[in-house]
């Protein structure tokens, strides 16, 4: 077997609120919320801890966030900045390790068994880590230490904001069998409510369930949750990684109606993922689209192409095409989103012809 | 009750003209049905897959009251076929079954009532009427329909465009990678119709046109199109949908003007992709002053390489291209001489027969 690895995972601490509470000394100690507007059926992207006393929490919406806290103060977000901050964070961790994978503008695994610091201990790496995030950008992160991602991920958030937790190799057994079932990876309130159905209440109950009973209700998930139950993953961090996939979404203020206007709305969308795939040099062999409508059901559909393309006209006429087998239009819609998947870079390109310019 | 006696072959051709479209599997079992129609002395059959319907008119005599029933297509046509050439048929109705008789061969088939037979409603709107030999559509088509899409996404690029303007028929199909434009005059003055036909319908007409001066008369509203010729009906639905706009990317001629025997190039192209990847089918041309060669190569590197006497004094040039789009226009278009004309290799190319401005063909470079 491998010799233990040291992972670390660093999640911010409510990092967009709390990049606006740096920026801002008038928002400092009072509960935030960064989203839309209440009015325009915005949702919460973040919500500052002082906000989160009150039940604010982030994907709720604006209009709920509001009712819960009447005097949370609402701030639009601004990409552009939380971006920059990532990056510095994202530069003090590549200063301990190459091994360093964002998972998103707030949140990291780095595998720190080897590191450019020399330091054995990684406590030590992560209080550094920590101590120097303050210090560079006046912001708080909350890091997990483990033998591995699975478990550095449940540690980060064990204790927040601003906490650190070790779960050194010896301690995983107890840190396991004080677990509910959903820190499961993959394991998100649909599956936990099958699990709990036959009778799979803690993380340790997955070890003894049968597993023939186990693979019928979660199907394929059920081997990797045996594994994660005994705290064993093996993934590895993987540094740049690969775009999976790239996409964008609107909720809209006002439920669309009008089938030429979720129309151009799709349109919309498409080149911007196309420019989006343009700027990282990748082509999607996938076009998916995603509707939701009035009454919150979600519908999402998928074509993949003979070629993998990047051309704004041919995403924008497959995400077109897929509207037809949606009730869009034949039923109010609330958020539209296009995506593109199966990337792949220039190099990887099979060789294809062209699109002809159609245009738009 | 007799229904019609008469030979078999006066039977099976304008059987044989409508079963075409009769789809395999469907959800409606009269569809796998032919109408058979006797009225005004006439006989008629007549199928649909509900997006087509065909009807064509036997040219014998069967007189009789007004009576039609529905039979089984396939085993009709496969009896037919099966009798001897020149046999004496006779279709009797009987007790809800239809009783074919021939010699001494008797086959007795369930039918369903033609009532229940489904029938396309009749046009709307403003109708395009014009007339044109049959040789000529034949022809028309031949030049763009290979380039239709197939079961693409972009539903309205799995059929034809069909445009009415300026005393003019024009034709294009495109695949988003390749389209083929073809045009022809014609005599009336029409009110303008640009309509999608669908990809069967086109293919169904193709197969049905005869290589005949006999007119095909083309009704063309905004919900179907007709096509009468012989004693052929045919009736389309129409692919609901924007086609894209062809015009965008039909270029003006580029400077670099290629000038090729079609022949000579078809079997260099032919011999060429045997060695192209099956998969990718890409073939590179590159040309230099009255040169052109065209080289290929597979996954296990195994390489083809032809040179050609050309008619060329552009920019040296290297270009890739999917063999199959090249070959699907030389295969189409008649000429002897073929002009192909390029910007660079990551533009479009137009491929043209020269003095003939009724055709073009757009085919854009492939990265190989």
């Amino acid at each position: 077997m491998d010799a233990p690895r040291r992972i670390i995972h660093i999640d911010m601490d409510a990092f967009y609120a709390s990049v606006e509470q740096r920026d801002d000394p008038s928002l400092r100690g009072r509960p935030l919320a960064v989203g839309g507007s209440p009015q325009s059926r915005g949702v919460v992207a973040a919500a500052s801890y002082e906000a989160r006393v009150f039940g604010v929490r982030s994907a709720m919406p604006m209009s709920q966030a509001v009712r819960l806290c009447p005097d949370l103060a609402i701030v639009r977000p601004d990409f552009a900045r939380y971006r920059a901050a990532s990056q510095q964070v994202m530069a003090i961790l590549r200063s301990c390790t190459p091994l360093v994978e964002p998972l998103s503008l707030d949140e990291a695994y780095l595998d720190v068994t080897d590191n450019l610091w020399s330091e054995p201990l990684a406590t030590t790496v992560a209080k550094q880590l920590k101590a120097r995030i303050r210090e560079k950008l006046q912001l708080t992160a909350s890091a997990g230490v483990a033998p591995n991602k699975f478990l550095a991920k449940i540690a980060s958030g064990w204790r927040k904001p601003d906490g650190l937790t070790v779960i050194a190799p010896e301690r995983v057994e107890r840190f396991l069998r004080q677990l509910p079932v959903e820190a499961l990876w993959g394991v998100g309130p649909v599956t936990a409510k099958k699990l709990r159905a036959i009778g799979i209440e803690r993380l340790v109950d997955v070890r003894s369930a049968d597993a023939a009973l186990l693979h019928r209700t979660v199907g394929s998930l059920a081997e990797w949750l045996k594994r994660l139950s005994v705290g064993d993953d093996p993934r590895r961090v993987q540094p740049d990684r690969p775009w999976k996939s790239i996409s964008g979404e609107t909720t809209y203020a006002e439920d669309l109606e009008d089938a030429q206007e979720i129309r151009s709305e799709i349109e919309r969308l498409a080149q911007r993922v196309a420019a989006s795939l343009e700027k990282k040099k990748l082509s999607a062999r996938t076009v998916t689209i995603k509707v939701r409508y009035a009454d919150f059901s979600t519908v999402t559909r998928s074509y993949t192409g003979t070629a993998p393309t990047r051309a704004d006209g041919e995403i924008a006429a497959q995400a077109v095409a897929l509207l037809e087998r949606t009730e869009a239009g034949r039923r109010p819609v609330r958020l539209l989103g296009v995506g593109a998947h199966g990337l792949v870079s220039d190099e990887e390109l099979p060789p294809a012809p062209e699109s002809l310019p159609f245009g738009p | 009750m007799e229904l019609v006696k008469a030979k078999r072959d006066d039977l099976l051709a304008p059987l044989a003209a409508v079963s075409g479209i009769i789809e395999r599997r469907h959800t409606l079992p009269i569809l796998s049905n032919v109408l058979i129609e006797r009225s005004d002395g006439c006989l008629s059959f007549l199928a649909t897959d509900i997006e087509i319907q065909i009807s064509a008119r036997s040219s014998l005599d069967a007189s009789g009251a007004a009576h039609a029933v529905t039979v089984g297509a396939r085993k009709l046509l496969d009896i037919l076929r099966a009798l001897p050439e020149g046999a004496e048929v006779s279709l009797n109705l009987q007790d809800k079954r239809l009783l074919l008789k021939a010699g001494r061969s008797r086959f007795s088939l369930q039918t369903l009532p033609a009532e229940d037979f489904p029938r396309l409603a009749k046009p709307a709107g403003e109708i395009a009427r014009f007339a044109l030999p049959q040789r000529a559509l034949r022809r028309l088509l031949g030049l763009v329909q290979y380039a239709m899409a197939q079961q693409d996404i972009r539903y309205y690029l799995n059929g034809l465009l069909m445009v009415v303007e300026d005393r003019q028929l024009k034709l294009v199909a495109t695949d988003g990678h390749r389209l083929a434009y073809a045009t022809m005059q014609l005599d009336a003055e029409l009110p303008r119709q640009e309509v999608i036909i669908p990809r069967k319908t086109v293919l169904e007409l193709s197969k049905l046109l005869a290589e005949s001066d006999e007119e095909v008369r083309v009704e063309v509203s905004s919900t179907q199109a007709g096509f009468q010729f012989g004693t052929v009906e045919l009736v389309s639905k129409l692919v609901d949908g924007k086609f894209p706009d062809y015009t965008r990317v039909i270029p003006k001629e580029h400077k670099n003007r290629l000038q090729i025997d079609r022949e000579a190039l078809r079997q260099a192209l032919q011999r060429a992709a045997i060695l192209s990847n099956e998969k990718f089918r890409g073939i590179r041309w590159v040309l230099t002053d009255n040169n052109l060669k065209i080289v290929s190569s597979n996954a296990e590197q195994e390489e083809a390489n032809e040179e050609l006497e050309v008619q060329y004094s552009g920019d040296g040039l290297d270009i890739g291209f999917n063999v199959t789009y090249l070959l699907d226009v030389l295969n189409n278009v008649s000429g002897s001489v073929v002009e192909a004309s390029f910007a660079d290799a990551a533009s479009s190319t137009l491929i043209c027969v020269p003095g003939e401005k009724e055709f073009k063909y757009v085919v854009m470079p492939m990265r190989i």
